[in-house]
């Protein structure tokens, strides 16, 4: 019977069954992007910068995050950055920077699973990736001195926008310091307690407490752009973080500073601290001026992170494109321990699709 | 004589005029008013008939997850580039059309609260919000649409 069937038609009919195929994935696809609200959204920068007698141009983050709908209480957000690195083959590496399943237990309550931005400062759980919502070009000194651990996986609660007050909170528990994110180095949890309250319209202040005991020996994968120095003894590390947040209309405010407290039984307890202050104007509908002060000073007896006071003061313009793409002079001039004064003058085309 | 006829004569066209003018005029007012006018439908599962401003605008901002029932609030707006979608921005959020765009980017971004749905049309916003539990939707207030509406602080429009 098969046999009568001549080899064209067959070709004919396996085109139009893969074309069938072809149609009823797209379709499925749509439709289930329809009915989780699937939003896939991205942001990239590029930058040129000007420092020591010589000009540069450099690739920035490319950012790609994900968040659908799965259920009334059940929801997903992923964000995954592609970027430079000269230490892979391919001189790009991929990471994962959020996995975050949410489950909204009762009224604006969530439980929260995956691995987080740990919600420590205001910068970081506001800006995560998103080089077009930075109000400068980089983020403070405070995020790229080895200090705020940026990552954590792990459980949390999380409560949003209660009461009057608007009030806020987030308890964390997770992998510590030197764990990675399939699997913790030691027995200990890292505990993360963060609140916030936003009394008035535009204004944000928050306070949060941070708690890990390091492992000898113990290297740091929850931090970026900051170096520590590894552990010959367990370290108990403590940090304590004040925010104050103000963008309304023509004024824009940030300031946070932390205390970190690293303690061992025979160095004994080092106190350091570190800081940075933001303010800008909106003289225009799209134009910002903007300056910014960031500051360090490391305890004598430090012996995790680098002891590298630092002293920072940035000056800059930021013209908003439209929401979606913005572009951004700065220049700073810094002095630091281990680098000395360098001045540097920086420009970036940050976008978002 | 002559001359006192052809003054009133003309007086009384040039008052016609005037007041043809003045007609014009408020009236092409009142229908930029009545354009202007903004209203709130609801989804009958989960949404109250009535709420105050300020709850309406905690509810718009993404502050709320929630309605007292227990049902998800699911907000939907017209887009920014369109007239409703701009006089929402301003009226409800005040706000431009794209600081409203970034405001909810953000959000959404930090994972604090879903996207809201944007609409072309308000047929196809007054339809999804028929359609899906616990949705608020903001839309022009015709005479049409009047028996719909939420009342905001006692009154149908905005």
């Amino acid at each position: 019977m098969l046999s009568n069937i001549s080899p064209y038609f067959m070709k004919k009919q396996i085109r139009m069954l893969w074309f069938a195929i072809l149609i009823s994935i797209t379709y499925t696809s749509e439709m289930m992007a329809q009915i989780t609200n699937t939003q896939i959204k991205g942001f990239v920068d590029v930058l040129g910068s000007y420092q020591k007698e010589k000009g540069s141009f450099s690739l920035g983050e490319q950012d790609l995050f994900i968040t659908s709908d799965l259920s009334d209480r059940v929801s997903f957000l992923g964000e995954s950055v592609f970027k430079y690195s000269a230490t892979s083959p391919t001189l790009f590496d991929v990471s994962i920077e959020r996995i975050i399943l949410k489950y909204n237990y009762k009224g604006n309550h969530n439980f929260l699973a995956g691995k987080h931005h740990t919600p420590l400062n205001y910068w970081n759980d506001t800006y995560h990736h998103g080089r077009v919502f930075f109000p400068t070009i980089f983020r403070p000194l405070m995020f790229n001195s080895g200090i705020i651990p940026l990552h954590t996986t792990g459980v949390s609660l999380q409560g949003l926008n209660l009461g009057k007050l608007k009030f806020g909170y987030d308890i964390m528990v997770g992998n510590g310091l030197g764990s990675n994110d399939v699997l913790d180095n030691n027995i200990y949890k890292s505990i993360t307690a963060a609140f916030h309250i936003k009394p008035i319209d535009g204004l944000r202040i928050g306070a949060s407490y941070y708690r890990d005991i390091l492992s000898s020996n113990a290297l740091s994968t929850h931090l970026h752009g900051g170096t520590v120095n590894q552990l010959s003894k367990s370290l108990t590390q403590e940090l304590m973080t004040g925010s104050v947040a103000y963008f309304k209309g023509k004024y824009e405010f940030l300031s946070e500073g932390t205390i970190a407290i690293n303690n061992t039984d025979s160095t004994g307890r080092a106190q350091s601290a570190i800081m940075y202050a933001y303010a800008g104007y909106r003289v225009k509908d799209k134009y910002i001026p903007y300056v910014r002060f960031d500051w360090s000073e490391f305890a004598r007896n430090e012996i995790y992170f680098l002891k590298d006071n630092t002293t920072s003061y940035l000056i800059g313009f930021r013209y908003q494109i439209n929401y979606l793409a913005v572009v951004k002079f700065e220049y700073e001039h810094s002095k630091s321990a281990r680098a000395g004064m360098v001045d540097k003058y920086t420009a970036q085309f940050a976008i978002g699709f | 004589m002559m001359k006192n006829t052809y003054r009133n004569q003309l007086k009384n066209r040039l008052a016609k005029i005037v007041f043809l003018l003045v007609i014009i005029f408020l009236s092409t007012n009142i229908s930029v008013l009545a354009q202007d006018k903004l209203g709130v439908i609801g989804n009958a599962k989960g949404v109250p008939t009535a709420m105050s401003e300020k709850e309406l605008k905690t509810v718009m901002k993404g502050e709320k997850q929630r309605w007292g029932d227990g049902t998800k609030i699911v907000i939907a707006l017209m887009k920014t580039n369109t007239p409703i979608g701009q006089n929402t921005s301003k009226r409800i959020y005040n706000m431009t059309g794209d600081e409203l765009n970034r405001f909810w980017l953000a959000l959404v971004f930090q994972g604090k609260t879903s996207a809201p749905t944007f609409f072309n049309s308000m047929n196809e916003l007054e339809s999804f919000v028929a359609q899906t539990p616990g949705a608020i939707g903001i839309v022009q207030h015709t005479s049409s649409n009047e028996g719909k509406l939420i009342a905001v602080d006692g009154k149908k429009d905005l």
